[in-house]
């Protein structure tokens, strides 16, 4: 018999592929279906979609091996997210898990990329997890900030205070990118927020190694996405050393040796 | 009463059948009722256990109709593939509401207890079962409201407590209102249960 899950995939709108995961937008939950005594309408019945991020088996992995890795994976990022949201750091919600499938759902953002707000493109298909862009064929030529009521600098402000608040919890997002932050459209009850998603390569360490390390990957990101990032990364940096305090001069002085030699830590010696 | 259809799922357990109650005034009579039955023996026990088969929750730790729907999704989900931590369905319910893996906590805490004075009813089951808004208004003496008035029956203190949100950051930043705390203590307490299933 078919899965459960599987049959919730059939029904889902496929958003995007990588080569770990497809992501889709579906419905779990029916709306509110009243029975004749209680027909009065509410407002609070309308029906959110959902995101599904589903690690689909890899073929040249053993059968056994393949289940492991998907259901730690699924468990690591779930994990990663709870943290992150009991510390306060903007992140989309968990909907569902069933790690046997390998499906995460998790709470629908609606909203754009900062990658596609600071003009950065289309996403490219090899994203991991991504927005729609169900508007992306017409060529909007109006400044898609002003629907947000936010400037660039503030949408920089937002981004340096939400990792400082992740860092402090001493989680590592490990693929900080414009394309993994989504700011969220100005709608109640939540309204404008820097979201951060895709926690799939998320762990938990307390180096300022590691934390300069995730800086460094979003600093190579702006620049080689956006042109002249230097002001706008360097916002990024003074929103995050404001929040962080005390723990930004280690991870300062770190971020400039990652400067000079790169991701990787040198294996010489 | 509220029906949550599920399509993509088994029809043996696509329908969730979901009722409040307040003002409840039989919940020691009707906890004392479930114990017994569930020591029974016979054909009488079996009767009497199908007479109790639903999920009693305590409507005050419930924070929203998402909240509920995700226990009650995540329960199913275990029934279908077999992997039930508890012996029926409507018990795996309490236990993916409780923040930890004791299930005789789970079911003390999230179930219904003598005090208990506001109670949501669950039964999952296949479509038609036509009389189950009767036997669940029969089992219950209270008023039955519309699923919707279950945010005004929430205690967030108890909530707070119960899922341990209290030390949280989320919930300390200076300046958030309290309509901006329940948000993100709803959110937290959802997520928790949707992972339930893989939490360490």
């Amino acid at each position: 018999m078919e899965s459960p899950t599987s049959r919730l995939l059939e029904s889902a709108t496929p958003i995007s592929q990588g080569a770990e995961a497809k992501v889709f937008r579906a419905y779990l939950h029916p709306s509110l279906q009243r029975s004749s005594s209680e027909l009065q309408s509410n407002a609070s019945d309308i029906r959110e979609p959902i995101l599904l991020k589903y690690r689909f088996h890899k073929q040249y992995r053993h059968p056994t091996l393949d289940t492991t890795l998907t259901k730690a994976r699924v468990a690591g990022e779930a994990r990663a997210i709870i943290k992150c949201l009991r510390h306060g750091v903007n992140v989309p919600g968990i909907r569902m898990v069933d790690a046997t499938e390998g499906v995460l759902g998790l709470e629908w953002i609606d909203g754009k990329t900062v990658r596609f707000l600071l003009g950065g493109g289309a996403e490219d298909e090899d994203e991991d997890e991504t927005l729609e862009e169900g508007d992306e064929g017409q060529v909007v030529k109006e400044d898609p900030l002003k629907e947000y009521g936010v400037s660039q600098d503030d949408i920089m402000g937002m981004i340096g205070s939400e990792i400082a608040k992740m860092h402090s919890a001493d989680i590592i997002h490990g693929d900080l990118t414009t394309s993994n932050m989504i700011v969220r459209h100005p709608t109640p009850p939540k309204g404008v927020q820097l979201v951060l998603i895709d926690f799939g390569l998320a762990y938990t360490s307390t180096l300022a190694e590691d934390k300069a390390v995730d800086l460094y990957v979003l600093e190579r990101a702006f620049s080689s996405t956006h042109p002249a990032s230097e002001p706008l990364f360097a916002s990024v940096l003074s929103a995050y050393k404001e929040k962080m305090g005390k723990d930004w001069l280690s991870i300062s002085k770190r971020l400039d040796d990652v400067r000079l030699r790169g991701r990787k830590r040198s294996m010489v010696g | 009463m509220e029906t949550f259809r599920y399509t993509h799922l088994p029809a043996a357990h696509a329908h969730a059948y979901v009722a409040l109650f307040d003002h409840v005034s039989n919940a020691a009579h009707l906890r004392q009722r479930i114990v017994r039955a569930s020591q029974l023996e016979g054909p009488e026990g079996d009767h009497e256990r199908e007479a109790v088969n639903f999920a009693f929750v305590d409507a005050r730790l419930i924070t929203s109709i998402l909240h509920l729907q995700t226990a009650i999704y995540q329960a199913i989900l275990a029934k279908i593939q077999g992997s039930l931590r508890t012996k029926t369905v409507h018990s795996e319910i309490l236990w993916a509401l409780s923040p930890n893996n004791n299930i005789t906590e789970a079911i003390k805490r999230f179930g219904v207890s003598d005090s208990t004075a506001s109670l949501i009813v669950v039964r999952v089951g296949p479509p038609e079962m036509s009389d189950i808004e009767h036997r669940m208004k029969t089992l219950v003496s209270g008023d039955p409201l519309p699923l919707t008035d279950l945010t005004k029956l929430t205690d967030w203190f108890a909530v707070r407590k119960c899922y341990k949100l209290n030390a949280d950051p989320a919930l300390k930043a200076p300046g958030l209102s309290i309509a901006q705390q329940q948000l993100a203590a709803g959110e937290i307490v959802v997520s928790t249960v949707a992972m339930k299933s893989i939490a360490a």
